[in-house]
């Protein structure tokens, strides 16, 4: 039994980190209607410049500053917020799958200068030498990994609450009013560009968190985590889940990835011992119907966005209604 | 007792209560767990050959009193799901014994974050990267960690003595864009300077390019007299392909990824002549023989490809050390009796049924045995790093076929001279 709480503790610490990128990618998409095909190199970012900052020293490249892991954590979110608001200034004029195509490529570039530069951030090795944070108080055990969860727990709800305020607030409106029509928010005296490049910061440092977390709980992060697969499952998950509804996020991140982990033990324990080679490519088939099937039947996603109470909604145009002036 | 315990509990747990306590005391059964790419190309055969060597313990009456039951889970190459998969099989399976990961990558934050925190052994066939040794070194690997692919740092001076004894002066290097790769790239350099060849450019190769023209280019550059070629069979073809059509030379060195029968094929024969290839060597003894022989009947082919030779080894010294720390061992005991069947001192067994019931008789005597394998008499450091004897060799019309056979002492009176 023992064994069982110990791996759903892990696979919760697992699937809440993940749940923080897809609120983050939430925020981008489901709120704003920005394609960012690039969500690895906004994790990426946190989970590197967390492990450097925070680790100890490594002979060959960069890193080993040994910051107290709340500030070398902080350092990953600037790091991500500072990429983002780079590749924002650049490419955010661009719209939809244009937008996906350049953010894809700033994540495939971001992987490449990781593999290569070894000065940098070790190469292909990777960051290692990281000391979790009060890993020598709690113990490397069960006791820890619980720990773990209740930072990453912490976590994910201070995202939820605070990106629910957000998109409830004006700046909200005035997000979901971009995306579904940019001329018309213009028309109203409102600048998309300056609003766009803040949602894009913003969710980006979200991301940023989830991987600073990512690279704490593995205490180590290679160009392998980086790899495009992570942005293909991140969609997953929004999509899953329901673009536009930070609860779906959630949701579909469980979902998607309790499906992803279950498939491989139901197949690896059920499957015949023939079969068993098989089990890997039969998972990827399985995952890739679940997501058709999703898109086909449900494409709004399990939890669709739900817009705010008509009766508030009919007050606030009460009072910005011209006709309501007169 | 507890395996069970845990087994019956998961049935439970997963509303499959009929499988809980199907087990008698007699034909008990003990899983071990595996995480590897299956999923991917080269990584199938590393599992298949894994599980061959469970079934021939099996065979043998199984190990520690028990049947052996391989859990074997894909890692699909992304760190995220090889690490799940490593902690269910140790939470929900119980496991002891880990085999795998290949990418370092995957093995590594299986390490950090799953075999050492629950105190389980973990072998892998395949992982390259040096970071290993260095964590080792640290003591961060609580002595759990073993690897059967012997240091990058043999293969790099068996190619520099290629180099060397072929009279190449100069040598280019193309590498797999990876840990093992950049390693490779990094001591091959090293090594062919110290011997004096010239290394006219070192050029990294990126997985799955429809083309490596511009690759292939810069180190025709520098006009090399021989290529050295760190790569798997898939690139590695594409990259000879281009090579030979520009008309680079057919001078090459190629490092054991590349010992493949794939790679023979698509390249072609006649274009292989003046390949030498380098590999960590079978020992000059009946169990390689007696592994190629069964490897063969098996699966209808020789063990070429990257892996096959140190998964199976990884597997049967897992194995061994099953057997050698007795029933309910936990692993820190497991991986503790590592040194008893690697013991240069010990009886030689045989890579086999036969030598593993040997093995059993004289380890249950308390006796010590010298595991002689499919790369031969695997010993490790205390870094759980191995080094082996090694062969050079070259392609034939209908496999590879052994030009030169280097003693473990040879190889490293070769490596100190470079020093």
């Amino acid at each position: 039994m023992i064994g069982l709480i110990s791996y759903l503790v892990f696979f919760t610490t697992v699937a809440s980190i993940l749940a923080i990128a897809v609120m983050g990618l939430n925020l981008h998409w489901g709120f704003t209607g920005l394609f960012n095909g690039g969500v690895v190199a906004s994790f990426g970012a946190g989970a590197y410049a967390t492990l450097i900052l925070g680790g100890t020293p490594q002979a060959g490249h960069l890193g080993g500053y040994g910051w107290p892991w709340p500030l070398a954590l902080a350092g990953g979110l600037v790091a991500a917020g500072v990429l983002a608001w780079i590749v924002g200034v650049l490419t955010l004029r661009l719209r939809r799958d244009y937008l996906a195509i350049a953010t894809f490529g700033v994540a495939v570039t971001f992987e490449n200068v990781m593999r290569n530069a070894q000065g940098l951030a070790g190469g292909a090795q990777g960051v290692r030498g990281f000391e979790r944070p009060l890993q020598d108080v709690i113990g490397t055990g069960l006791s820890y990994n619980v720990f773990f969860l209740a930072v990453t727990l912490a976590a994910l709800i201070l995202t939820y609450v605070v990106l629910e305020r957000l998109v409830r607030s004006p700046f909200g409106r005035l997000l979901r009013a971009i995306r579904e029509d940019e001329e018309a928010a213009r028309a109203l005296g409102k600048s998309p560009t300056r609003v766009r490049l803040t949602s894009f910061v913003f969710g980006s440092v979200v991301i940023g968190l989830a991987g600073g977390l990512y690279g704490t709980f593995y205490a180590f992060v290679s160009p392998q985590d980086v790899l495009p697969i992570l942005t293909f499952q991140i969609w997953a998950m929004l999509i899953v889940g329901g673009a536009g509804n930070n609860r779906g996020a959630v949701a579909g991140t469980f979902l998607i990835w309790g499906a992803w982990t279950a498939s491989g033990w139901a197949l690896a324990r059920f499957a015949p011992v023939e079969a068993q080679l098989y089990t890997g490519s039969v998972q990827f088939i399985l995952i890739g119907l679940v997501i058709v099937g999703m898109l086909l039947w449900r494409p709004e996603g399990l939890f669709p966005e739900r817009l705010a109470p008509a009766s508030k909604t009919a007050d606030d145009r009460g009072k910005l209604e011209p006709g309501s002036v007169t | 007792m507890n395996l069970k315990h845990t087994t019956a509990g998961l049935a439970l747990a997963a509303g499959l209560s009929a499988l809980g306590g199907a087990a008698a005391a007699q034909d008990c059964t003990t899983k071990i767990g595996a995480v590897l790419p299956t999923s991917v190309d080269w990584g199938r055969p590393i599992a298949e050959t894994a599980q061959f060597a469970v079934d021939q313990v099996n065979a043998a009456g199984g190990a520690a009193g028990c049947q052996i039951e391989m859990v074997l889970r894909d890692t699909q190459v992304d760190p995220k799901v090889g690490v799940d998969a490593a902690k269910a099989l140790v939470d929900l399976e119980g496991v002891k014994v880990l085999l795998g990961a290949v990418s370092s990558g995957v093995s590594m934050p299986i390490l950090t974050s799953v075999t050492v925190p629950a105190g389980v052994m973990q072998m892998s066939c395949c992982s390259s990267s040096t970071a290993f040794t260095t964590l080792a070194e640290e003591g961060k690997d609580n002595d759990l960690w073993f690897r059967t692919f012997a240091t990058t740092g043999v293969q790099s001076a068996m190619g520099a003595k290629v180099a060397q004894d072929q009279g190449y002066g100069s040598v280019a290097v193309l590498y797999k864009n990876d840990d093992w790769g950049q390693d490779m790239a990094r001591l091959i350099a090293a090594d062919l300077e110290a011997v004096g060849v010239e290394v006219t450019g070192t050029v990294a190769i990126n997985d799955a390019q429809p083309s490596y023209r511009a690759e292939v280019t810069e180190a025709l550059g520098g006009n090399p007299d021989a290529l050295y070629l760190a790569l798997y069979p898939v690139e590695g073809t594409s990259v000879v392909r281009e090579w030979l059509s520009l008309g680079g030379t057919q001078n090459m060195i190629v490092a054991n990824a590349l010992k493949s029968d794939e790679f023979r094929e698509n390249v072609g024969m006649q274009y292989l002549g003046n390949v030498l290839g380098t590999d960590t060597a079978s020992p000059r003894s009946e169990s390689a023989d007696a592994f190629r022989a069964a490897y063969q009947e098996r699966f209808g082919s020789e063990p070429n490809g990257p892996g096959l030779a140190n998964s199976y080894d990884a597997t049967m010294i897992a194995l061994l050390a099953m057997e050698a720390a007795g029933p309910d061992a936990d692993g820190a005991a497991i991986a503790a009796a590592v040194p008893r069947v690697t013991d240069p001192e010990g009886t030689p067994v045989p890579a086999d049924t036969a030598g593993f019931e040997m093995a059993k008789g004289i380890l249950a005597e308390g006796g010590t045995v010298l595991y002689q394998g499919a790369t031969g008499n695997v010993r490790f450091d205390a870094n759980g790093d191995v080094s082996a004897p090694a062969v050079i060799w070259a392609f034939t019309e209908d496999g590879v076929d052994e030009r030169e056979y280097l003693s473990l002492d040879d190889v490293d009176a070769f490596i100190a001279g470079l020093k």
